[in-house]
């Protein structure tokens, strides 16, 4: 995919020439989008329009050479406007915010591709390369991209596989047959594992509530699971019904609460607490089972991010926000699909890190936390409103057989 | 005939003395083809005098050796008052038109703008005005064979009129002087064939009642006619053209160009109003000295 600007001025509207070169745009199978446009006051003044045009590398040479002949001309580009930062964890003013998009920067008359995409971030250029660095991390001296000039996004590909998306498109509803839906998204995964992508798992605490604990575990066994990341509610309960067979002192087999099981929880952060870390529990047998168990026994690298209420909490987990926000940034390249399971807050994080190109499902029962993360940008996700529990089930049962 | 049109009593021609199909640059050139020159130059002559009997006045420019297709002067630029845009050529062929239609020009006290370098444009042979009853002069630009898109816009800042630009899509119909002929202020002959969709949309907007041409009506050259007053000077008259032509008021008068047709043009290409006022703003034409 590739994005151009356009412009294109003079009697453009009463000739219909803008419209003729909209509809050519369209017809060529690209898009566009009119990022200005001046209309002429009377019938002798001019207007002028300036378009975005994006598309596929090999229909948008060809296309903008046609519209040329309808006096549409490229716009020329200019370098970007490297302004060296001043102080350590401060942008300069106008500085470029980044969306999550396919983003390349113009150095040197050298179109550079921005190594990971990531919104509401700062663009820095260095030795060539262009990545994008949250505002924190930025340092003094960093030469910072201001301005929009020589910047490009690509536009987003739409879902790869759009016959199959397209009916779900970014609605969210609870009106689609689940069954179906789970195995597009077991069909994704092994898509993504055979391009030797990452599947990413963010999990809320009511995949263990909801009983979605063990087949989770079977996936991450199975090298389903790439990378996880969590907060302090979905490890502990994870282990306290591995450990108690509860879930926030339910009975996850029964579902009646047992008596004294409201301390289960804290009990087991505790005994955590004295192994010193969830893989010395691991390995002094302390923990057999559950999620996190198998993420340690299958070397599969988890990030716990801590919030303001959490009890304990675990010696894994990371209180820092933002220590913890760069700590899922580390395993952001590569991922390709990503899982949001039951998690708002950890969901929303995690968005917020991705490039728009990851293959993002939202579980949920909550039509809402779709919502939140497509509103928050993450406008590739695509939502999929059902109990969690059975949702991990049933895709562990089309990828690994029943169990 | 409503309003007559505001122009069309004076016009530019330059005898066909060193015409002939030289080379090949519209789909009617076949230089095997050849030109009989006392044909050519009769023919010439017959126009001239039709024009005259219309009541026109002819101008004529001197013809030059080297080129043999500044017989067809429409295309040597755009007269908007006092003021003369020389054409820019697409061919290479014609290129050197241009210095002499600005040379010409200057010399009888027109001031001369120029389009910029890059930019291709055929003069009245690729722009024609239509005054509506109401409202201000649009000029009706093709594009795409022989002038550029963009031409339309530079020329709208020069001449300080409305331009718009249709593409012309058959190459037969290669310049817009073959396809639109303005009668008087509500009507005009218009040859659909040659525009896409979107031209045809332009000038059904632009023209309250056009006289539309059948395909072949249209490459029967019936567009490129000479309009003087209330007489149409066409190459050649279908009869169902001719007649509405008279409902309308119009007198027709037939002037066989044959030999021009084998270079692709007809009595409209032979001629460049020298009257056109294209804008309120433009200066006064110069007053005309013995050629």
């Amino acid at each position: 995919m590739g994005t151009e600007t356009i412009e294109v001025t003079g009697h453009i509207v009463d000739s219909l020439l803008l419209a003729k070169i909209l509809d050519s745009i369209l017809e060529a199978g690209c898009d566009y989008e009119i990022v200005e446009f001046r209309i002429g006051k009377t019938n002798l003044d001019t207007s002028q329009a300036r378009i975005e045009v994006s598309g596929g590398d090999e229909v948008l040479g060809p296309l903008l050479d046609a519209l040329q002949i309808h006096g549409a001309n490229r716009v020329a580009h200019t370098d970007a406007r490297l302004v060296p930062a001043e102080v350590d964890g401060v942008l300069p003013p106008g500085f470029y915010s980044t969306t999550n998009l396919a983003t390349e920067v113009r150095v040197d008359g050298q179109w550079l591709t921005v190594d990971n995409p990531e919104m509401d971030c700062a663009l820095v250029v260095l030795d060539g390369r262009a990545r994008t660095a949250p505002m924190h991390r930025v340092r003094a001296g960093d030469a910072v991209v201001v301005g929009s000039d020589g910047v490009r996004v690509r536009a987003p590909a739409h879902a790869r596989d759009t016959q199959v998306f397209e009916f779900m498109a970014s609605e969210v509803s609870s009106e689609k047959p689940k069954a179906l839906l789970v195995a597009k998204v077991a069909e994704r995964l092994r898509a993504a594992r055979e391009r030797g992508g990452k599947v990413l798992a963010v999990c809320g605490p009511a995949v263990v509530h909801t009983g979605g604990a063990p087949d989770l575990a079977r996936l991450v066994t199975a090298g389903w699971v790439d990378v996880l990341f969590a907060g302090n509610g979905f490890a502990t309960h994870d282990i306290e019904a591995s450990v108690l067979g509860t879930s926030l002192g339910v009975s996850v087999a029964e579902g009646v609460p047992t008596e004294g099981g409201h301390a289960n929880h804290i009990r087991v952060i505790n005994e955590i607490r004295r192994h010193g870390s969830i893989a010395a529990a691991v390995d002094a047998g302390f923990v057999s089972g559950g999620v996190m168990h198998a993420c340690v026994r299958a070397g599969v690298p988890f990030v716990l991010g801590g919030s303001i209420r959490d009890d304990g909490p675990l010696p894994d987990v990371i209180t820092d926000a933002v220590a913890a926000a760069d700590a899922l940034r580390e395993h952001v390249p590569g991922v390709e699909v990503a899982l949001m399971l039951a998690s708002t807050l950890h969901a929303i994080a995690t968005g917020n890190c991705l490039p728009a190109w990851v293959e993002t499902f939202c579980v949920d029962i909550n039509q809402a936390v779709v919502t939140k993360l497509a509103d928050r940008g993450s406008h590739q996700a695509l939502g999929i409103v059902t109990d969690v529990g059975p949702f991990v089930r049933q895709l562990a049962d089309h990828l690994l057989g029943a169990a | 005939v409503s309003d007559l049109l505001a122009w069309g009593r004076r016009y530019l021609m330059c005898p066909p003395q060193h015409f002939g199909v030289l080379y090949e640059i519209n789909p009617w050139m076949n230089r095997e083809v050849s030109v009989d020159p006392d044909e050519a130059r009769a023919q010439w002559d017959g126009l001239v005098g039709t024009l005259r009997d219309a009541g026109a006045e002819v101008v004529i420019m001197p013809p030059r050796a080297e080129v043999p297709d500044l017989v067809f002067t429409a295309n040597a630029g755009l007269v908007n008052g006092g003021q003369f845009v020389p054409s820019h050529f697409r061919h290479p062929e014609r290129r050197p038109e241009t210095s002499i239609n600005a040379a010409w020009f200057a010399a009888r006290g027109w001031h001369v703008d120029h389009l910029p370098d890059e930019l291709d444009h055929e003069g009245a042979g690729d722009a024609l005005p239509f005054t509506p009853e109401a409202g201000q002069t649009v000029l009706l630009s093709g594009y795409s064979f022989r002038s550029d898109a963009s031409a339309a816009t530079e020329l709208s800042t020069l001449l300080r009129c409305a331009v718009r630009p249709v593409q012309l899509v058959d190459p037969r119909l290669y310049h817009v002087d073959l396809t639109f002929c303005p009668l008087d202020r509500r009507r005009a002959i218009v040859a659909p064939l040659g525009w896409d969709d979107y031209g045809r949309k332009v000038v059904e907007a632009l023209v309250p009642e056009p006289l539309v041409l059948s395909d072949d009506e249209a490459l029967g050259f019936c567009a490129n006619s000479v309009v003087v007053g209330t007489t149409v000077v066409m190459p050649t008259v279908p009869p169902r053209v001719g007649r509405q032509l008279e409902r309308w008021g119009f007198t027709v008068a037939e002037c066989r160009v044959d030999e021009f047709l084998k270079a692709g043009g007809g009595c409209r290409c032979l001629t460049l109003a020298l009257d056109v006022v294209l804008s309120p703003e433009a200066p006064p034409a110069p007053v005309p000295t013995a050629p």
